[in-house]
């Protein structure tokens, strides 16, 4: 009989699997920040340095946030709700790709520290889970602050988070529309072609809208994001614009340049509306976040909150967990399929 | 050269562990000094014994039995006196079972059951019988009583046979296909014969031309022999049907209740020496991988203990940290280095310290949706984990977590280092 105290030499009885991908968060992390590296170039190449000092200052104000609540939780024998500085690196790139490049640096650095402090390191650490993007939250936040600040300052001065302004636009109507987006027209280039191809105001990670369109191509099928979201946004939101455009007797390429090339848009559809925590899971739930992320944008822009689609993905967010219980997939084996020959 | 299996949404497994052991042909381990054979090695009650302690056995001699449809006997592995019946730790349920010990003594003698040298000639039923009696059992992984897969009452039209061997260290199947075509297709006829089927569909991931002899033999007899796609999952039962007949075999069925019976390649061989040379279940080939030897093709008797296959490849036993019994993907790691091989037993997996143990730091999830994307059946494990995080069974039994086929590529996938497997977690938890 095999004398089972002799036994010297205990083994790990491991549950499967004992090999992996080798595919591991940071490496996810870090293919995120070198897609997002496209738009960051194209965005100072279009804006200028200020473009790149911004996305430095947002990078930079999350890594030392980062650093310092690592000390707190290390020297009070916490748990270190983020090991890696992957994370918050990708945060800070969203936040400094999706702030205008005029905008203080103070208001970057407030975005940044909100959306790392708040926003990412709270929902991690207390709700085990980001349920809200933190960038497009922490600017919500701001933009909210900042529209009481405006009743008492000059806006431009002290936002250029949030143009109030842009709420008098006439975004409906043809001739209201043209007045609108010739704010965009440059020596070379129309309204248009500047919204789609090089603009130098608005989201630095938007400055290229082809640009950021084809890197968000690329980048869904190289990552594997949740691609069905921007593509449903993308397309709701250019079948709007094109109705609105035929509708009001306007051009539809006009139309479709500013309300699917606008940074807000284009570069929130690829880097935001796919962040994968706070977005259902279900396929066709994804389409449907998509959907209402295009209407309530679009709604938003017309109302003159040419911002608007962060404000409609935070609300969107919070009922992720309301997507994620429908529009599930059929299980292989449950009904569907041939049974018999 | 890196070897890689397509799964779903670009995923890919790592199948370097099979470079070159398809070329190593088997070789026969030698009996140990003491072998422990477990009474349960198949699905379903085990037997009861038929020897007592001090008993002499034969090599081949029946050692429990019993009247269950679905109880299947075990056999001696070796020529030795029956030193103990002891409750120890089973290889796969982790359990502790009886079994039977026997210290190996004397020449080897064999006690093999009658030789039908013209199988055809013999009854259904008198097959089926002999199939039982030499304690045959799916040897693919599910060890499911081979008889009570032939004497079904469902109407069957085709018989598939899985040779797919689609698990990253394992290809003890295509050196049987390589060494033993003869025996394969005897089997095949025999079961063919037994169940009568319309079609026979031999699924194989190698290319045409690679199994010359088989597939000679495979053409002369009629057997379509169908060349799958190189991927991991599609090695599941479930998942072969469809893929070849199109046909979904709900999660509380089996494949005959869709028309089909699928046996693996492995249990084509038993089956034939059961019936053609009256030889009982008592030996089956394994790969054996560590990162030392490479891999390698073992002819290795049930109840020898893994201890033993470690010191015939001339390794160390206290090397080990961990020894994975069967697929790496699938198998689970066992307590003790002296647990033996039961019949469901396909590879053996040695790792030492210095081998990467990629889930032992997890992160929290990030819902990326990998194992959502990669899945083979289209449940959500993302969402079953946080379910059964959070207790919430209703959301679970709308998951159809019962669809799952614990292949584990959802916790392969995981950026997260998280062993996911919705099925094992749930039944855990």
């Amino acid at each position: 009989m095999v004398d089972s105290k002799k036994h010297s030499h205990p083994l790990r009885p491991d549950l499967p699997p004992h090999i992996a991908s080798g595919e591991s968060k940071n490496r996810v992390m870090m293919k995120t920040c070198v897609a997002m590296c496209i738009p960051a170039i194209l965005g100072v190449a279009a804006i200028g340095w200020n473009a790149l000092w911004q996305i430095l200052i947002a990078v930079a104000t999350v890594l030392v946030l980062h650093f310092i609540i690592q000390v707190w939780e290390r020297s009070t024998e916490r748990m270190i709700t983020y090991p890696s500085p992957s994370s918050p690196l990708v945060l800070g790139m969203i936040v400094g790709l999706s702030m205008p490049a005029s905008s203080p640096y103070a208001v970057t650095v407030g975005v940044a520290a909100l959306a790392m402090v708040i926003f990412k390191y709270f929902q991690g650490r207390v709700l085990y889970r980001k349920y809200i993007n933190p960038a497009a939250a922490s600017k919500t936040v701001l933009l909210a602050i900042l529209s009481i600040i405006i009743l008492f300052e000059d806006p431009l001065r002290v936002g250029m988070i949030f143009h109030p302004h842009h709420l008098r636009l006439d975004m409906i109507s043809a001739e209201g529309f043209a007045n609108a987006v010739a704010f965009y027209q440059t020596d070379t280039m129309t309204a248009a072609q500047s919204l789609i191809f090089w603009k130098t105001h608005g989201w630095i990670g938007g400055a290229s809208g082809v640009g950021v369109l084809i890197t968000g191509v690329i980048a869904s099928y190289w990552i594997k994001l949740k691609w069905r979201i921007p593509l449903a946004f993308l397309v709701v939101m250019t079948v709007l614009a094109t109705t609105m455009g035929l509708f009001t007797g306007g051009d539809p390429v006009s139309r479709i340049a500013l309300h699917v090339f606008t940074g807000s848009v284009i570069f929130l559809a690829f880097f935001m509306a796919t962040e994968p925590q706070s977005t259902p899971m279900p396929e066709r739930a994804q389409y449907l976040f998509g959907v209402l992320l295009a209407v309530f944008t679009f709604i938003l822009q017309l109302g003159g909150v040419l911002g608007g689609s962060i404000i409609a993905l935070v609300v969107l967010n919070v009922f992720t967990p309301l997507f994620d219980k429908f529009g599930h997939k059929r299980a292989v084996g449950l009904g569907g399929g041939k049974h018999v020959a | 050269m890196r070897r890689y299996y397509e799964e779903k949404n670009r995923f890919r497994v790592d199948a370097q562990m099979k470079i070159g052991l398809e070329e190593i042909p088997f070789e026969e381990v030698p009996p140990p000094p003491v072998a422990t054979v477990f009474l349960q090695q198949h699905v379903g009650p085990a037997g009861r014994p038929l020897v007592k302690e001090k008993d002499h056995v034969k090599t081949g001699q029946k050692l429990s039995d019993g009247d269950e449809p679905l109880t299947v006997p075990v056999h001696s592995p070796v020529t030795g006196t029956v030193i103990n019946f002891a409750d120890l730790l089973h290889p796969v349920s982790g359990e502790k079972e009886r079994a039977i010990v026997i210290e190996v003594d004397g020449d080897e003698e064999w006690e093999y059951m009658e030789i039908y040298q013209e199988p055809e000639k013999q009854s259904k039923d008198k097959i089926v019988e002999r199939i039982r009696e030499a304690g045959i059992v799916g040897l693919g992984g599910a060890a499911f009583p081979t008889h009570i897969k032939l004497s079904g009452q469902q109407v069957v039209d085709h018989l598939i046979i899985n040779a797919k061997e689609s698990d990253p260290n394992l290809a003890c199947d295509v050196r049987l296909m390589l060494e033993k075509p003869e025996e394969i297709t005897q089997g095949i006829e025999i079961i063919g014969r037994v169940l009568g089927v319309q079609k026979i569909m031999f699924a194989t991931r190698t290319s045409e031309g690679e199994l010359p002899r088989l597939e000679k033999v495979l053409h002369e007899k009629n057997i379509t022999l169908a060349h799958i796609r190189p991927s991991y999952s599609v090695g599941s039962e479930r998942l072969l049907v469809r893929e070849l007949l199109g046909r979904e075999v709900p999660p509380d069925k089996f494949p005959p209740d869709v028309g089909v019976v699928v046996h693996n390649v492995a249990t084509c061989v038993a089956v034939a020496q059961a019936v053609i040379k009256g030889k009982p279940l008592i030996d089956r080939g394994l790969s054996f991988y560590s990162r030392e030897t490479g891999g390698r093709n073992l002819w290795v008797r049930m109840g020898t203990p893994v201890e033993h296959i470690l010191q015939y490849a001339g390794l160390k036993p206290e090397n080990f940290d961990r020894v994975v019994l069967g697929s790496i993907m699938m198998g689970r790691g066992v307590p003790d280095i002296r647990v033996p091989l039961v019949k469901s037993i396909a590879g053996v997996v040695a790792l030492t310290p210095q081998d990467e143990a990629p889930f032992e730091n997890p992160y929290p999830c990030i819902r990326c949706g990998y194992c959502d994307l990669v899945c083979p059946v289209d449940i959500y494990p993302s969402l079953l984990l946080e379910a059964s995080e959070r207790g919430n069974t209703k959301f679970i039994k709308k998951l159809n977590v019962e669809a799952c086929i614990d292949c584990s590529l959802c916790s392969y996938v995981c950026p997260s280092a998280i062993r996911v497997n919705p099925k094992q977690r749930i039944a855990s938890n």
